[in-house]
């Protein structure tokens, strides 16, 4: 499964059956009064091989958690460890290349480079990791997305699921130890929606990643093992198993608490 | 659509300062030395003078002015690009390409006319100061009143407003395209009218008697007209250049050289924007410095003027057309800025991908080197095609007899220049946190 021993020196901490771990988050946003607490101590743990989908209203602090966890964000304080490791507090470059082993994303925006191809932008991790290249796995990765006959096609020539696809054979090509997901069915109709939170869950069943993947539709959170909620920074519940219906009442629910504590301003789903 | 185009302006000032910037600094160029033919025509200047004014306003005036129009042009070219998703989003708004096209155009009128309104007082400091140069050196006589008339006037808003106006016309016509999938034929069109133009214009030198005044004239226009046409076809010859580079590229600088072929090989259309100013700056800097270095030998060999004249006359010249180069050498950094700011969504992306800033800003220098040979290749070729037109008939040999100091010093800077702003701007750039970066425009 590894390429080479630089990789197998590099992550000592593959042993532990935890994937991410967080310890008291706090993120908080401006200065002074009007500061907002994005992240209040917030601590989480997850094992090897699940798929959390992590819930909550707009502004409860689920785009920050997820930054957080991914060193995308510096936390104000607390801790973030990946497969056992602390996430380092060093410079960018470092912060970049602790991810690079260990972290993939997939964002709403898809995020692909227009100027290569999807072979080029499948491969880019690699490249700039300057790991060695496998072009017969990269390929069956793109294949297992369903891509494999558009390896030469650019992403401007590519529908919203298919790009989608491309970024997640992206994230799975370095065989990280977690995926992040930020809404990544957000901009994607019913059908290929359906496709891409498939590939996520065969992510986690067949390949043995772990995914955390921060929505607001109940219908994507349906097909994660779990659910997270999120209000005003902090956690405020679990969900195992969760169904649709199920997802949706606990997040009205949810709103309710929060308008029940806060009558000046209500919080939507 | 003008009173979108107007809010626009005002929301968002900083997305126009290049473009005020380059439409400023050219018309202040023209206007200053347009404002030599006014003054020549003032009451009571006696010939020797109105004629010396005459020759200055007429060659550097009128190379300089085509100059700026391309200057421009280039720079409103890469503005309009650059807006090519708000285009979109206006037509998925519901906006027609006229509307489209009117509020684009309309935006680079109003803003080329600001730009060439606030030259107007500084010009006329600029020309006072031109004028005095003159006089100090003896060329015109100390009782000429400096006048900023109706011809710089005229020039200086008619030139700016033709280039911004036009450029912006071609540019949302193309970004207006559903699909720009047809590699311009326009774009072919041009360029091989402004080689024919620059080729007869440099035969047009041998017309000419070997002391004419206006000798330089021709083969600076002759040189511009190449290196526009040079520009416009590099979209043809980056992809050779790559095909050479690509080796000692990806060697050189990684992973980031390996994005840098893949990057140019697709954006080609765009870099030859960025390779318009730098064409021009080698080209021009090349070809006015060197036609004045034989022009001095030759005034020096000639014996008409004596020695300590021929020596004012020597820096005169120089610091005339050192202004011509300075302007260049000010749209080059100003196009790179412009160009490179532009990209800190691109180089989010990248980052997200895996990217350390290093093997960003590794990227955006081999990109600048490429950028660099090739147009300092091409902008040696038009420059030294002027100067070899000017030497052949103004001395009896073909080759001038400066040497390689010259060029290695425009080298120099035009390498120095391209680096450094690409560089400098993109460090500054990574700065921003590439999730931040990544939204900017998304």
């Amino acid at each position: 499964m590894l390429g080479n021993k630089r990789d197998r020196a590099g992550v000592s901490g593959r042993q532990t059956d935890e994937a991410l771990r967080l310890v008291k988050v706090s993120k908080s946003y401006g200065e002074g009064e009007s500061a907002v607490r994005a992240l209040d101590g917030v601590s989480l743990s997850l094992a090897r091989g699940t798929f959390t989908a992590v819930m909550g209203p707009s502004g409860s602090g689920k785009t920050t958690l997820l930054q957080c966890a991914a060193g995308l964000e510096r936390p104000d304080s607390g801790i973030v460890m990946v497969a056992g490791e602390e996430m380092s507090q060093g410079s960018e470059a470092q912060l970049t290349k602790f991810r690079r082993r260990r972290i993939g994303f997939v964002f709403q925006q898809y995020n692909l480079l227009p100027t290569l191809t999807v072979a080029q932008n499948t491969i880019l991790p690699l490249k700039l990791a300057g790991r060695r290249i496998d072009k017969a796995k990269a390929r069956a990765v793109l294949e297992q997305v369903g891509l494999g006959g558009r390896l030469r096609h650019r992403p401007d020539e590519l529908s919203g699921g298919q790009r989608q696809r491309v970024a997640i054979a992206r994230a799975l090509v370095t065989e990280p130890t977690v995926v992040f997901a930020d809404e990544p069915t957000g901009a994607l109709d019913i059908r290929s929606a359906r496709d891409v939170l498939r590939l996520l869950q065969e992510a986690v069943r067949v390949h043995g990643r772990t995914v955390v993947m921060v929505t607001h539709d109940p219908v994507a959170a349906s097909y994660a093992d779990s659910v997270v909620f999120l209000a005003d920074g902090r956690i405020a519940g679990h969900m195992e198993r969760p169904t649709v219906d199920a997802v949706a009442e606990r997040l009205a629910h949810l709103g309710d608490e929060l308008n029940g504590s806060d009558h000046a301003s209500p919080l939507g789903v | 659509m003008f009173a979108l185009a107007m809010r626009s302006i005002r929301q968002r000032p900083g997305r126009f300062t290049a473009t005020l910037f380059s439409s400023f600094l050219g018309a202040l160029i023209i206007m200053t030395f347009n404002s030599m033919h006014d003054t020549a025509a003032g009451p009571g200047v006696d010939d020797r003078s109105a004629e010396t004014l005459t020759v200055a306003a007429s060659v550097v005036g009128g190379y300089g002015s085509l100059l700026v129009f391309f200057a421009v042009a280039s720079t409103l070219t890469v503005a309009v690009r650059q807006r090519s998703e708000e285009i979109q989003l206006l037509r998925t708004s519901g906006a027609t390409p006229a509307q489209i096209k009117r509020m684009i155009v309309g935006e680079a009128f109003v803003v080329a006319l600001l730009g060439a309104s606030l030259a107007v007082v500084p010009a006329m400091f600029g020309g006072q100061l031109l004028l005095d140069v003159f006089q100090d050196s003896g060329q015109v006589a100390g009782s000429v009143e400096h006048s900023f008339g109706a011809i710089a006037f005229a020039t200086g808003f008619d030139i700016t407003l033709l280039a911004a106006v036009g450029a912006a016309f071609l540019a949302v016509r193309r970004a207006g395209r559903a699909n720009g999938k047809r590699p311009g034929r326009a774009r072919n069109f041009f360029a091989c009218a402004a080689l024919v133009a620059g080729a007869l214009s440099l035969s047009a030198t041998f017309l000419l008697d070997s002391d004419a005044e206006i000798m330089m004239a021709p083969p600076a226009y002759g040189a511009i007209l190449l290196s526009v046409g040079c520009a416009l076809l590099s979209t043809r010859i980056l992809p050779g250049v790559l095909s050479v580079l690509e080796g000692p590229v990806t060697a050189l600088a990684g992973a980031g050289g390996y994005l840098t072929v893949r990057n140019m090989r697709q954006r080609a259309a765009q870099l030859s924007n960025v390779l318009m100013p730098l064409i021009l700056f080698t080209g021009m800097a090349v070809a006015t410095l060197y036609m004045q270095g034989v022009e001095n030998d030759a005034v020096k060999a000639s014996g008409l003027v004596k020695d300590a004249d021929a020596k004012t006359l020597e820096t005169l010249n120089y610091a005339v057309v050192g202004i011509i180069v300075a302007f260049c050498c000010i749209m080059l950094i100003n196009t790179l800025y412009a160009a490179t700011s532009y990209r800190v969504r691109e180089f989010g992306q990248q980052r997200l991908a895996g990217a350390t800033p290093q093997q960003v800003l590794a990227m955006v220098g081999a990109e600048s080197a490429v950028l660099t040979v090739t147009g300092v290749a091409l902008g040696s070729l038009t420059g030294f095609a002027g100067v070899l037109a000017f030497t052949s008939v103004r001395t009896d040999q073909v080759l001038p007899g400066q040497g390689l100091g010259i060029w290695l010093a425009v080298a120099g800077i035009a390498t120095a220049v391209t680096v450094g702003t690409s560089m400098g701007t993109a460090w500054r750039r990574l700065r921003t946190p590439a999730v931040d970066a990544v939204a900017v425009a998304a």
